[in-house]
């Protein structure tokens, strides 16, 4: 987890660029919100499909977020958005189980992403291993606005991992996966995996991670932040 | 950008009462109307907002509620729900609720509530209901009306016959000839869309000269009235006379999972007990006792689903026992002629203790006034012969270990009894006492009281205050521990799946059983009944009131579990044994058993401290 100085520092190198309007505003939007309480804080768990793992090469399917306002998940404003690709789903079906047709009431990559800065502007984005979603995301910025931004985050697995290596167990390999994870907090098992699903998994997963460390009311979000420039 | 993809949520409501009534749309709505929240033990309560009222509907984890005086009201876990007194009464959240094991809950909006109460009539029924039953929360100890309160799941044909629409009439008769049935449900892809009887292929195919081949969709019942798995038994009746109806498919959402027929419900009110007896008091011969007989495992399939204590199914079972004993008795004597001399039919082990259950197998003797001439023997012998075969073929197999009153010596006279256990008394030897344990749980079934009562106050006044024996009897009782390591063990893998099971039997009921009776013959206390024994104990201060009320509650928690554990292993078609598997309880389940066997261990830990520490 980031140092707060550091994350504003970022921030603030980046508002001195020249940048598109609505990336100016998404940055202008964030800055108060690092100082909040975690009850307070506007919280957004995003959770993406890909046709791959390298954000250079690969694409962005689906993305699904889940809001957390006032440490409660309202399933109401759940969202789940399909993104028209170039070439096939291909291999990557098996995983997420989104087939080509169902791509066709999918947004283009533009228009995804105007949608996503407007869902999440004024947020901190939450995810399970955060840095491959976050690099994704700025990847298709610069796809489609020619710039990139900073983006906060909460990882649950580095507080996962932090957590679990402050009572000293020895890491076992997958133990961080978010299935594993969860299990530890008496969570559910989900048997469907979408964005929507995922996301709402890493929503419930950070609730009870931060419920887990002890007084929610007195937490910051600066205690769980982090950021990718 | 829909949410309609909320599946998990959607899934979780659909397989819980009463979201499990509601149609597919209602749930979505409901499911899209939730928050998720988290509870941590750290916070030990939940926190209420008081502005606005919600249904909590537990996900996952385990709670308990509290009334202002800290009395338990319910306990809470997977897939139940609280916060709904509050927004059925209007009043202010007056109950605390302790989060025992952390868990994620679903809050569900007031508005919704009254909107789905006012809607859907099942889900107002539940929640109306589940409302009285915690008004008259003291009430949960007495005895219930089985028509009143067990579940048509228990009593319905679980594989219905069914017929296609698009069969033709004569196909369809055919099926319901060859099934011996009068009703068949109508299936169109899977969904249930009508139901055919005799009476509609009286009506609207022979009086109307249609031809064999017409469809089953021209002559069924479209739409039939239906009911749900969840429905009283008393609330299927009450369907059946408004309706006129004598056939309910049994439906979960559109699919047809049973059928229940008025003659169902006939033959499930005739294996209530109280019926039962009197119709076993009533046969004339062997045959039909042994016909009347086959009713026993359904009077157990109907307590056992009416939720009754596990205490009372014991006695209501050996109840029915010790009737059918004494008719097999009468009857024999009705060929045999009259007795030579007066006896005793004496009942050991759980049938002594009046804790039968399914699949008992026989423990029992004979106790003669006298020493027996060679004719009365003779005709000893065959009655106990004839008795035992009888039990045998009414379901109470022979006893492995051959203790039986047709076995000679179990076949005794009143001074040969006494010498017997004087044996047992006074030379306690482990291995022999390990058998000897179940007479000393012994009770008169058939005969004079005065006899048995001769031999009873013998044995007690030689093990009254006799160290020597009651260390004996103590220490074979400490040879086996409640599994408490096994929690240990279940805690590290959750899903349990590689642990075979928990022995209820022998690593639960059993031991309470025997720490009772060791108390009991210390005292020279006459009850065999384990709950009565504690009782008793209780009342004489041998064991002290907090004690004796834990370990009564464990032995019935326990009993209790080893009977829903049987009743679901009959309705599963599993192979019927003590077995638990642990990830068929749910959390909160698991902490109350893990609590019970704690008290079997402590009171373990008092026997030895009580009766071997002088060795």
């Amino acid at each position: 987890m980031a140092n707060l100085w550091w994350i504003k520092t970022l921030l603030w190198r980046s508002k001195t660029k020249v940048l598109p309007l609505p990336l100016q505003n998404y940055l202008a939007a964030i800055t108060p919100v690092l100082n909040q309480r975690f009850i307070d804080a506007p919280l957004m768990a995003i959770d993406l499909e890909m046709t791959g793992l390298d954000p250079k090469n690969d694409q962005v399917i689906s993305i699904g977020l889940v809001p957390i306002v006032k440490g409660e998940i309202p399933l109401a404003k759940a969202q789940h958005l399909m993104i028209a690709i170039s070439g096939s789903v291909g291999h990557s079906a098996t995983v997420h189980g989104i087939v080509d047709h169902q791509l066709h009431t999918a947004l283009t990559l533009p228009e995804a992403m105007s949608w996503f800065l407007s869902q999440t502007e004024g947020h901190i984005l939450i995810a399970h291993h955060a840095p491959l979603d976050i690099q994704f995301i700025q990847q298709q910025l610069v796809r489609c606005f020619g710039h990139s931004i900073p983006l906060v985050f909460i990882d649950t697995l580095a507080i996962e991992k932090k957590r679990r290596l402050q009572q000293q167990d020895i890491l076992q390999q997958g133990s961080l996966r978010l299935g594993a994870s969860r299990a530890r907090y008496h969570l559910p098992v989900y048997s469907a995996h979408n964005a929507l699903v995922d996301a709402l998994s890493c929503a419930e997963l950070l609730l009870a991670q931060v419920a887990a460390m002890g007084d929610v009311k007195k937490l910051t979000v600066k205690k769980l932040i982090d950021v990718i420039g | 950008m829909d949410a309609s993809e909320l599946q998990p949520v959607e899934q979780f409501l659909a397989a819980h009462s009463p979201f499990d009534s509601l149609p597919a749309e209602v749930i979505s709505r409901c499911a899209k109307n939730i928050t998720v929240g988290y509870y941590s033990k750290a916070s030990a309560f939940v926190e209420f907002d008081t502005q606005n009222p919600k249904l909590y509907i537990v996900r996952s984890g385990a709670f308990e509620v509290r009334d202002p005086e800290g009395i338990l009201v319910d306990r809470v876990a997977e897939g139940e729900c609280f916060g709904f007194s509050t927004l059925l009464s209007g009043e202010k959240v007056v109950n605390k609720v302790a989060i025992l094991e952390d868990g994620l809950v679903y809050h569900l909006p007031q508005a919704i509530f009254a909107q789905l109460r006012a809607e859907q009539r099942s889900f107002d029924q539940f929640f109306a209901r589940a409302f009285a039953k915690r008004l008259r929360n003291e009430g949960r100890f007495k005895a219930k009306d089985l028509t009143t309160t067990s579940r048509i799941t228990s009593i319905m044909c679980a594989k219905p016959i069914i017929v296609q629409a698009h069969d033709s009439v004569i196909d369809a008769a055919k099926i319901m000839r060859d099934h011996r049935v009068s009703s068949v449900l109508v299936i169109d892809n899977d969904k249930l869309v009508g139901i055919l009887t005799d009476r509609d292929l009286r009506n609207r195919i022979i009086a109307e000269g249609l031809d064999v081949n017409t469809l089953v969709s021209q002559a069924m019942t479209v739409s039939p009235i239906t009911t749900h798995a969840n429905a009283l038994v008393f609330e299927t009746m009450l369907t059946m006379s408004e309706h006129n109806i004598h056939h309910l498919p049994v439906v979960d959402g559109s699919k047809a999972i049973g059928m229940i027929t008025s003659t169902d419900i006939l033959r499930a009110q005739r294996s209530q007990p109280l019926l039962l007896i009197g119709e076993i008091g009533r046969q004339a011969n062997i045959d039909s006792l042994i016909q009347v007989s086959k009713q026993i495992p359904l009077l157990l399939q109907n307590l056992i689903s009416a939720d009754a204590r596990a205490e009372e199914i014991g006695r209501v079972l050996t109840s029915v026992t010790d009737a059918l004993t004494r008719r097999l008795i009468e009857l024999n004597q009705q060929i045999l002629g009259k007795a030579p001399m007066a006896f005793c039919w004496l009942a050991f082990g759980s049938q002594g203790r009046q804790d039968q259950v399914a699949c008992s197998d026989q423990d029992n003797g004979l106790l003669l006034a006298h020493e027996p001439d060679e004719l009365a023997a003779a005709y000893f012998e065959a009655l106990t012969q004839a008795v035992c075969k009888g039990l045998d073929q009414c379901g109470y197999v022979y006893c492995p270990g051959d203790i039986m009153a047709q076995n000679p010596k179990w076949r005794l006279p009143l001074n040969q009894w006494k010498s017997l256990f004087k044996h047992w008394v006074l030379t306690p030897e482990p291995k022999a006492l390990m058998h000897a344990s179940i007479f000393f749980d012994m009770r008169a079934v058939f005969g004079p009281m005065s006899l048995f009562s001769e031999l009873q106050d013998d044995v007690l006044a030689s093990t009254k205050d006799n160290d020597i024996f009651l260390a004996g009897m103590a220490g074979n009782s400490l040879t086996e521990s409640p599994p408490l390591g096994f929690f240990r063990k279940f805690v590290l893998e959750r899903d349990g799946s590689e642990v075979k099971g928990m022995d209820l039997k022998h690593k639960g009921s059993a031991l309470i059983n025997d720490i009772a009776r060791v108390y009991a013959l210390s005292a020279g206390i006459k009850e065999v009944n384990t709950a009565k024994r504690i009782r008793v104990l209780m009342e004489a201060n041998i064991i002290n009131r907090k004690d004796a009320l834990n370990l009564a509650d464990a032995h019935e928690f326990i009993a209790h579990m080893r009977l829903a554990n049987q009743g679901y292993q009959v309705t599963n078609n599993l192979p019927v044994n003590n077995f638990l598997k642990p990830q068929h309880l749910s959390s909160l389940l698991r902490h109350q058993l893990r609590d019970a066997f704690k008290v079997v261990h402590d009171a373990q830990a008092g026997i030895k401290l009580k009766f071997l520490r002088s060795f």
